[in-house]
């Protein structure tokens, strides 16, 4: 099935390239220029992960074999950010999956007539996540922020200053996530959306003859039908919260008392704040190798992207 | 509900179902209708105990002080060059790859496509630490040179998927007769193909573009002063001022409204652009 649309042209020998060359020399430039601007980027990671001290120090950089690596997986707070990634990404992503499908089911029994309110609802798609988090830091503000003056008003909050969304250390992770899934329930909204549309309507139809309704028509049929588009979804936004910097760090810097610290402002603190480029690379190149795999088994399992026609 | 209840009944469902849906959509077009219009309130309007909602006075102040202090109207142009840059580089390098990995199937194509989506997967901090000391060494750290080739790493391999997928509504057929009418295959990629995925190459522009636009930590990495993105300058003007929401609201509207707009006007391409990257590949 690949190899579909391949079909030998008369002139596939033309100037001696065959096409499977041709199509490498089409391909290189774009590899090279990659393996270049990421590739060496990770070598030299790699390399700096094995040394110690910074090179502003005046005894310079010296080669320290696995100490980073060693120093990394006993320190209660690299453990500490590792565990606030983990939980960060889970809050982010069952928000926006229960978000986006109640969002998705309600324009889809609307049906073609919801189009106004569809497009309105995809803006936030292409704002700069920064821009979205210092957003919701000016909105979560104790003092004059609108969303507890507007729970205040509807008589939720007896006080404006009854919720200290960002420096309450125990609930400061759930209000960092805000953002990022004000910014992406869109997404997960089109993703499910498109994936109702393709399910044949003779189909519900006949489930609804017998008698499915409801929760039970969502159980038995919608959800295992939307499988593949669900996991798809959970894959490319539970890897783009793992790795979530800019909504963080402009609303908390991490903090209070690190509570909102994920394991990207852990690291870029240790680089720019402790200037540590040691353990900085050696936490990176933790973290990208456990991105890597997690990720490659997630898109060999669930997804399998080109597998499929 | 069953096809047997009651028409009246039906029509009551019907409307609390849209008046559900309005609900929904208003409260979640709220937090960028407050940004603007908070940047459209007098500065301590902005930060008045309690908040408003509605500006008691509409004035542009706010604007006219953000764009007026110093490296915002420089961090637009470095935006743009920066932004600019990282599309060309990327579009130069997709056309070509993504018309090589589709048209023609080998198993190359396959790795760089696997490939691509690896990277799009890697943590920026990742790639950006290291980033700090190579374009350190090459001269190109706080240029908006160095900064695009930066973002290169996210534009690229989503410029690479996006086109590949456009180039599947292709039919060999085309190409092949381009070069029946003697056409070299560069040639007929450039002149004969890409006027067919025109409207997906755009597409593809327009996501590599934003995707430069809206980056932040490369930036905030690999540039101090002179190549300063618009992000970083709106963040700044957070923390150099103290909390000053009134010129930050209304930079904040002025950098993402672009984006906006985009979004809302170009929605079905720019749809058709996510889900193909997204779910087909």
């Amino acid at each position: 099935m690949l190899r579909g649309s391949a079909k030998s042209s008369p002139r596939r020998h033309r100037r001696g390239l065959s096409d499977s060359n041709y199509a490498l020399l089409l391909i290189a430039p774009a590899a090279l220029v990659l393996l270049a601007l990421v590739g060496w980027p990770l070598l030299k990671l790699l390399i700096d992960s094995l040394h110690t001290g910074s090179t502003f120090d005046a005894g310079g950089r010296r080669f320290g074999g696995l100490a980073n690596y060693q120093d990394l997986f006993t320190d209660a707070a690299v453990r500490a950010a590792g565990l606030r990634t983990l939980v960060y990404t889970v809050i982010v992503v069952v928000a926006e999956l229960g978000l986006g499908l109640a969002v998705a089911l309600l324009f889809y029994a609307l049906g073609p007539r919801s189009q106004i309110l569809r497009t309105v609802f995809l803006y936030p798609l292409m704002i700069a996540p920064l821009v979205a988090g210092l957003l919701w830091r000016f909105m979560l503000i104790d003092n004059f922020g609108i969303v507890n003056e507007l729970l205040t008003r509807v008589g939720i909050l007896r006080d404006a200053g009854d919720i200290a969304w960002l420096s309450n250390p125990h609930l400061v992770l759930f209000s960092v996530a805000i953002p990022d899934v004000w910014l992406t329930t869109s997404f997960m909204t089109l993703m499910i959306f498109a994936g109702l549309q393709s399910i044949p309507p003779e189909l519900l139809e006949s489930a609804r003859l017998d008698g499915a309704q409801g929760l039970r028509l969502l159980r038995t049929i919608i959800l295992p039908l939307l499988r593949p588009v669900i996991a798809v979804a959970l894959i490319i936004r539970g890897v783009d919260a793992a790795r979530a910097f800019d909504t963080i760090l402009i609303q908390t810097g991490g903090g209070p008392q690190s509570a909102s610290e994920t394991l990207s402002l852990h690291i870029y603190k240790t680089m720019v704040t402790y200037n540590d480029p040691g353990s900085a690379a050696a936490m990176s190149t933790v973290f990208m190798a456990v991105m890597m795999v997690v990720a490659l088994i997630a898109v060999m399992t669930l997804w399998r992207p080109g597998r499929e026609s | 509900m069953s096809r047997r209840t009651d028409p009246a009944r039906r029509r009551l469902r019907r409307a609390l179902l849209w008046l559900l849906a309005i609900a929904v959509v208003v409260a979640y077009a709220f937090p960028f209708l407050y940004l603007l219009l908070t940047s459209l309130k007098p500065a301590t309007e902005a930060i008045a105990v309690p908040p408003t909602v509605l500006p008691h006075r509409i004035t542009l102040d706010n604007y006219i002080t953000a764009v007026n202090r110093q490296g915002v109207r420089a961090s637009f142009i470095n935006s743009v060059t920066t932004a600019t840059l990282a599309t060309a580089i990327s579009l130069a390098l997709a056309i070509p790859a993504g018309w090589g990995i589709t048209r023609y199937r080998t198993r190359a194509g396959r790795i760089m496509l696997a490939g691509s989506l690896l990277v799009r997967m890697a943590p920026a901090v990742a790639i950006g630490v290291p980033l700090v000391g190579i374009l350190g060494a090459v001269h190109l750290i706080d240029t908006p040179t160095g900064l695009a080739l930066a973002q290169t790493t996210v534009a690229l391999p989503l410029s690479i998927w996006l086109l590949a997928s456009f180039f599947e509504s292709v039919p060999p057929e085309i190409e092949e007769a381009a070069l029946v009418d003697g056409c070299s295959r560069p040639r007929a990629l450039i002149s004969v193909i890409l006027p067919v995925v025109a409207g997906g190459t755009a597409v593809t522009a327009i996501f590599a573009f934003l995707a430069s636009w809206n980056e932040f930590l490369f930036a905030l990495l690999l540039t101090s002063i002179k190549a300063q993105t618009t992000p970083l300058a709106i963040a700044n003007l957070q923390s150099q001022f103290g909390l000053d929401w009134g010129p930050m609201t209304a930079l904040a509207a002025l950098y993402s409204l672009p984006a906006v707009v985009l979004t809302l006007l170009l929605q079905r391409r720019i749809v058709a652009g996510l889900s193909l990257g997204a779910v087909k590949g």
